[in-house]
């Protein structure tokens, strides 16, 4: 078991390189200078505090809204509504801050709190109407994506905008509600711990309790209803517990982040949370790594835009290539694959294969 | 719309049409993949590279036509590659579709930034549009040429493919082994069907059909294209289809309800209703019309 985890490991890790590889020399060979465009890619992000501290900001909404994801998939519910959730509850936490009176010290936890439970409408309305209905989470939790979407733009037009300011955004976020920075020259706010602790729980709750155990059977195979086990409260739950979470990632975003609520589209920070939930292979610890390790691409991609002429939208095709690659199961099962990173023949399948060993090793 | 005479409706239908046009194409394709038991999730980002596909060729070679079949082209090719990620490297279907979404959403704005350093709006290509069809003797007659004359091409094409995809997949040898693989994949294999290449063809239609759909997105009203312009339509093909209960003419059903919510939003709009609210109407109708389908399937299996 250890020896193969290792190998998924590994496989996993020289996958990551040859598809950052794959999706960038070409960028970089098209560009005057290719070897300045990867040299700033890969170690850009380092060379300065303030883009190092960048990771760790951009980390944290990837490691929420992939713990997120993770609960949700762990029960085997392929719902896709984290987008909306983290939009809409990002919108609620803002315009609980703005319109509702709180004392200064209130506003920040009752203002995600509120966002928290508003966006994981979009995860719970879904995982209800599939519990209850046995209607599909994945197309209805898409649709309300963009219902979410609209109805944040119609709240913010109507309710929140500030005339003084030109475009489409909200009054400005009071300083009170703010999140406290936690390292002076970066960005890195309380949310980041918040985020590192939301995926300790997480670990707790999926592989320590019985909730998490019981939503891993339900997920592993939906025919166990026989044993008796409330399958439907058990799908509910993990579909509130996930849009929950998402909606808190998007209040924590917008309270540690941001000046006013500026969001004209869906931000595609669920999706990134998809990624990371898949690279983490739906572990809450490794959705901390999973998480920073994306935020790095990102990062890398933002100054090769920033520096270069090349939209920073290559780091779109970087996670859909992860997103399929992970998941390849003629990879990562693929036993001479596995063997050579091992450098053991798996005794089972030792014979038939005798011949394709000598060839990877030759 | 206050005045909602028979006249108003007769002159609301086309608009109806042109709205569930790209819905009924990219449905269609997704019902010939779904009942092939490789559900395309893909096909809101097939849609997004067919249109862009489609504006780029047509203003390179001058020729609409050329436009339409490079966007067609693109469609099969991304059908292609979808199969590749699921039947050779053995990814996950829903995953790869999703994937397949953000390399298209990612990868377009690419190419268009690298051919004309915008990266939203592909203003400066001249691409053309095709056309839309009269048809000479129904086009004079007053309500019925209004229904039946007039509309874009790809409209009459849409829906003289709903009777198409009914017969293929409900009266023919190949429909029938298509249905067997998505119904059983392993019973199809026993009884000598290469489910592989069955679901690689079902792919590779889906996206040509979704293809099409994206080509009518940026070559049939509008002669450009812009970042994200499919905007989540694909998705609203696959609620279509899932409402269709898997058959044709039920998918033409649900896309024309869909159309019908997506026209009546944008009027509404116009009436002086916020058109943030509006918006949500074509997302909402899917949602409530799967809970109502899903209730009556519960209820029929409740009887039974």
């Amino acid at each position: 078991m250890i020896r193969s985890a290792f190998a998924s490991f590994v496989i996993t890790a020289i996958l990551l390189v040859l598809v950052v590889g794959i999706v960038l020399v070409p960028i970089a060979l098209s560009l005057p200078d290719p070897l300045a465009v990867l040299d700033t890619f890969v170690f850009g992000p380092f060379r300065n505090p303030r883009h190092t501290g960048n990771i760790v900001e951009m980390a944290t909404p990837a490691m929420m809204c992939g713990l997120a994801v993770a609960v949700m998939f762990r029960a085997g519910m392929f719902n896709l509504g984290v987008e909306g959730a983290f939009f809409l509850g990002g919108l609620a936490t803002v315009a609980t801050v703005l319109l509702v009176p709180l004392p200064a010290f209130a506003m920040a936890p009752v203002g995600i709190l509120v966002g928290a439970v508003v966006g994981s409408s979009v995860c719970a309305v879904p995982g209800y109407l599939r519990a209850r209905y046995e209607a599909s989470e994945l197309v209805s939790s898409l649709m309300l994506n963009f219902a979410a979407l609209f109805i944040g733009l119609f709240v913010v037009n109507y309710f929140l905008r500030d005339p003084a300011a030109g475009a489409m955004v909200s009054f400005r976020i009071p300083a009170e509600a703010k999140l406290p920075k936690l390292i002076a020259g970066t960005r890195i706010h309380l949310g980041t711990l918040i985020a590192l602790a939301a995926c300790g729980l997480g670990a707790v709750y999926l592989f320590m309790s019985r909730a998490g155990f019981e939503a891993r059977i339900v997920g592993s195979n939906p025919s166990f209803a026989h044993l008796g086990l409330p399958i439907r409260s058990i799908l509910l739950r993990s579909q509130v517990i996930g849009g929950l979470i998402a909606a808190g990632a998007g209040g924590i975003e917008m309270l540690g982040l941001y000046q006013r609520f500026s969001w004209q589209s869906l931000p595609g920070n669920g999706w990134t949370g998809v990624v990371v939930a898949i690279l983490a292979r739906d572990n809450p610890i490794l959705l901390i790594p999973a998480a920073l390790f994306l935020s790095y691409l990102q990062v890398g991609g933002d100054l090769i835009a920033r520096n270069f002429d090349v939209p920073s939208e290559a780091v779109g095709l970087i996670q859909a290539l992860v997103l399929v690659v992970v998941t390849a199961q003629a990879i990562m099962r693929n036993p001479r694959l596995i063997r050579l990173v091992t450098g053991k023949k798996p005794v089972a399948s030792q014979a038939q294969d005798t011949k394709a060993v000598e060839g990877s090793v030759a | 719309m206050t005045d909602f005479d028979l006249a108003s409706l007769i002159t609301f239908i086309p608009a109806i049409l042109r709205v569930t046009t790209p819905i009924l194409l990219a449905a269609l394709g997704v019902l010939i993949s779904e009942r092939a038991g490789v559900l395309n999730i893909g096909v809101e980002g097939m849609m997004l590279t067919g249109a862009f596909a489609g504006v780029v060729v047509s203003a390179a070679t001058g020729s609409a036509s050329l436009g339409f079949l490079a966007a067609l082209i693109a469609g099969g090719l991304l059908g292609a590659l979808l199969s590749f990620a699921v039947h050779v490297l053995k990814s996950d279907l829903i995953l790869s579709g999703i994937a397949l979404n953000m390399a298209a959403a990612a990868g377009t704005t690419l190419l268009l930034f690298m051919l004309t350093g915008d990266k939203g709006m592909s203003g400066s290509l001249s691409s053309k549009v095709l056309p839309h069809l009269t048809i000479p003797v129904i086009a004079g007659i007053p309500v019925l040429g209004t229904l039946l004359s007039g509309h874009h091409i790809l409209t009459y094409a849409a829906f003289l493919a709903v009777p198409g995809v009914g017969l293929f997949l409900m009266r023919t040898p190949m429909g029938l082994r298509l249905r067997a693989v998505g119904e059983n994949p392993e019973s199809a294999a026993i009884a000598g069907i290469n489910v592989r290449r069955v679901q690689i063809g079902a792919l590779v239609t889906s996206g040509i059909f979704a293809g099409a759909a994206g080509a009518f997105l940026s070559m049939g009203y509008v002669s450009w294209f812009s970042q994200n312009m499919s905007a989540g339509r694909g998705f609203i093909a696959l609620a279509a289809e899932v409402m269709g209960h898997g058959s044709a003419s039920g998918t033409m059903l649900a896309s024309l309800l869909l159309g019908l919510a997506e026209a009546a939003s944008i009027a509404l709009q116009g009436a002086g209703l916020p058109s943030e609210l509006m918006q949500t109407v074509p997302y909402l109708v899917p949602v409530i019309a799967l809970v109502v389908h899903a209730r009556r399937r519960q209820r029929q299996l409740a009887r039974a």
